[in-house]
């Protein structure tokens, strides 16, 4: 029965329209994939190196016990942003003779045929052989092997549990991360050794192999919690939920904007009203944050100036690229209805392109404080703001042009998880890669402030002419109607 | 008002739809009857433009629809749900669609209030989005807003598809009333025979792909295509 579910998932992703069409996600995961490989690869072969050079060969093994739940900590929130969950549309399944369990436990094993679960390997695999093994009996080092497994698997359970709650509560991310933060802080004050505990159970896994079998206790607990949740949400009634009057916040004032404010307007509704819009948009807030990370100061180091045109591109551009790599697929759910409307292709664009240009001017200034880190991110977010506006958002028509796939927007029900993966980051990269390559081409001729006078004089050039423009895509987007109309439905 | 010129619709050369030559006149309810898989639907696509024929063309009130959108500005149309946007309420949607038809505030909520009766107090005054609507209340806003802004043409799909009872006889008198009124040109398709006979003024029958009977609507018109649609073994048994 299992195998039957297995061929069902195999022919959903090959027969939707999407598949084989999107060779560019597909190289660009694929890129990534190798990327991340090599990298815990290298990270493995070094790691024991490193920790020999300081300490003894069994302290070494110590040491890194106890540094390891970080690890699982850094791991469990990556997780969260780019593991993909799994999915089947359970409610043609419900009514045929599969048990209800039947089916959580298909949905469990599938998650576990995930890249994330493969990663782990490159990692510990050399620090196994060229640490643990060259100091211990081979039964110890088996064990000690297990027992990491055995956790990284607890942790891709605890991962897609936690995943599968926030989709219904969207702030769950939030706790989780405050959470994260605390048991760090209890860490690092020394209130509770929390990963030094870890390094203890593992220490002593070493000495008595035999302790490694408790372990499976924590997986095939959060496997259960798992199942139990799947369980009681595979009811066609949780589906449609929401039969409550929903807060319906008037927007009519942008009616007073023309037929420009009437798109403004459907656009907010569609943002504020569907989960996964809403989601995107969030991203732009928490992105503000990013800052942080990116600007800060390492001493006696200048930052390469690549750090300020990333963050320029993403404090200021963020919502135009997770926002704009999906249009005009945000309205896939009735874009027949649009195309039979006496609306003009060109205003369609237009009011996108109006939204984004008041939001990223609106980014733009929010994200100024960060000048008392740096000053001149004054002029670096300026010359990404005009480079996102003129440039950004004409490559973002063209590539919209292409778009294949329908959006499920209702992504509040619980077995929809479209879109949640990595590969929803991939459409940004062009937009994030080209401003940097620009800049330093330009950077040869006329040195660091040069570039980014070049950066935002081309798109400046691109805002002068931005009704040349969206004339120019509102024709070609005419000319591919039928299409993107043949593609939103097949998929 | 629309003529169908050579019309042929193929995918991988295998043909859904062949019309060599149909007029439709204006103030025409014209009917559209047929099997599953008879044309139907891929014949208003192409009406509207949704989808591109193999060959052939389809010119409405003098405009080819392939090559210009003027059509856009007197055609009203609802094919299926896909044609509503879900997280609208009722009103919104209502506005939206009255905005690209250019109908101001008080005319659109004169023109709604005028479906109060088909509305059953269950479309309108409801916060509450057009995606938890039941499918034949959803069918009923996608059909009022194709009427909006009074278009000489209005292209229906099924419309008394999930309707109830009540509300398919509402909707018979709805659309004869208003065609009455506007002298709309109305294409309705139908499985209810009863229902597209007592609407229509012209009906055909298409059957895979190929307009079998073109009749106007007489008495008789109903038994007529009742026998075309019976199976021929319950003729015998008789």
């Amino acid at each position: 029965m299992n195998s039957n579910l297995f061929s069902l998932a195999w022919r959903e992703t090959t027969r939707s329209a999407y598949w084989g069409k999107s060779i560019a996600t597909n190289i660009g995961l694929g890129f990534l994939a190798v990327y991340f490989a090599v990298s815990f690869l290298l990270l493995g072969l070094a790691i024991p190196e490193i920790l020999t050079k300081k300490f003894s060969e069994a302290e070494a093994v110590s040491k890194l016990n106890s540094i390891l739940l970080a690890y699982f900590a850094i791991d469990l929130i990556m997780r969260q942003l780019l593991q993909k969950l799994p999915t089947v549309s359970f409610k043609p399944l419900l009514l045929q003779n599969i048990r209800r369990p039947q089916i959580a436990n298909y949905l469990m094993v599938r998650s576990v045929l995930n890249f994330f679960n493969l990663l782990p390997f490159f990692l510990f695999l050399p620090v196994t052989i060229l640490l643990v093994g060259n100091s211990h009996s081979g039964l110890a080092t088996t064990s000690w092997f297990l027992s990491v497994f055995i956790l990284v698997f607890s942790n891709h359970f605890l991962a897609i549990y936690l995943k599968w709650r926030f989709n219904e509560a969207e702030y769950g991310f939030f706790i989780l991360l405050a959470g994260l933060a605390g048991l760090f802080a209890i860490n690092h004050f020394g209130i509770v050794d929390l990963s030094g505990g870890l390094g203890k159970l593992l220490d002593l896994i070493l000495i008595y192999p035999a302790l490694a079998i408790v372990l499976i206790i924590l997986p095939v607990l959060i496997y259960f919690l798992n199942v139990r949740f799947l369980l009681s949400r595979m009811f066609v009634n949780l589906v449609s939920e929401k039969q409550k009057a929903e807060k319906v916040s008037d927007y009519s004032w942008l009616n007073n904007l023309g037929e420009t404010g009437r798109f403004i307007a459907l656009d907010l509704r569609l943002i504020w009203r569907n989960k996964r819009p809403r989601s995107t948009a969030m991203m732009t807030l928490i992105m503000f944050l990013y800052g942080f990370m990116i600007y800060r100061d390492q001493p006696g180091k200048e930052l390469p100036e690549f750090v300020f045109i990333m963050g320029g591109i993403i404090l200021v551009g963020m919502f135009s690229i997770s926002y704009g790599q999906f249009f005009p697929a945000w309205h896939s759910n009735y874009f027949s209805m649009l195309m039979c409307q006496r609306l003009k292709m060109k205003q369609f664009l237009l009011s996108f392109y109006m939204l984004v240009t008041v939001v990223s001017v609106a980014c733009y200034f929010i994200t100024l404080p960060y000048a008392l880190m740096h000053t001149k991110v004054i002029y670096t977010h300026l010359a990404m703001l005009l480079y996102n506006l003129g440039i950004n958002i004409p490559i973002i028509f063209f590539i919209g042009l292409y778009s294949k796939k329908r959006l499920d927007l209702n992504g509040s029900s619980v077995m929809n998880y479209q879109g949640v993966g990595a590969s929803q980051w991939l459409g940004g990269l062009p937009l994030m890669i080209g401003p940097i390559g620009l800049f330093y081409l330009f950077q040869l001729g006329f040195g660091t402030v040069g570039g980014y006078i070049g950066l935002g004089l081309m798109g400046l050039i691109g805002i002068l002419f931005h009704s040349v423009i969206i004339e120019y895509f509102a024709k070609l987007y005419l000319k591919k109607k039928h299409e993107l109309i043949k593609n939103y439905k097949n998929s | 008002m629309i003529q169908i010129q050579d019309l042929i619709k193929a995918y991988n050369k295998e043909i859904v739809l062949n019309i060599p030559e149909l007029n439709i006149e204006k103030g025409e309810i014209f009917g559209l009857v047929g099997n599953n898989g008879a044309g139907k639907t891929t014949m208003f696509n192409l009406v509207l433009d949704l989808i591109t024929a193999s060959k052939g063309q389809v010119i409405s009130k003098g405009i080819n629809v392939r090559e210009s959108e003027d059509w856009k500005d007197f055609t009203g149309a609802f094919i299926d749900e896909t044609f509503l946007i879900g997280y609208l309420t009722a009103e919104e949607y209502f506005g939206f669609i009255a905005g690209l038809r250019k109908m101001s505030k008080t005319e659109t909520a004169d023109f709604i209030a005028g479906f109060a009766d088909f509305f059953n107090g269950e479309i309108t005054g409801k916060k509450k989005f057009i995606r938890d609507f039941s499918k034949g209340n959803q069918k009923k806003v996608g059909i009022v807003a194709a009427l909006m802004g009074k278009p000489e043409v209005i292209v229906l799909d099924e419309p008394f598809a999930n309707l109830d009872p009540s509300s398919q006889y509402k909707l018979r008198k709805l659309i004869k009333d208003f065609a009455a009124q506007n002298g709309t040109t109305f294409l309705i398709s139908d499985h209810t025979l009863e229902n597209i006979a007592d609407v229509s003024t012209r009906l055909i029958i298409l059957e895979k792909g190929k307009i079998v009977r073109d009749v106007p609507k007489t008495e008789t018109t109903l038994q007529e295509i009742e026998a075309f649609f019976r199976p021929v073994v319950e003729a015998d048994i008789y």
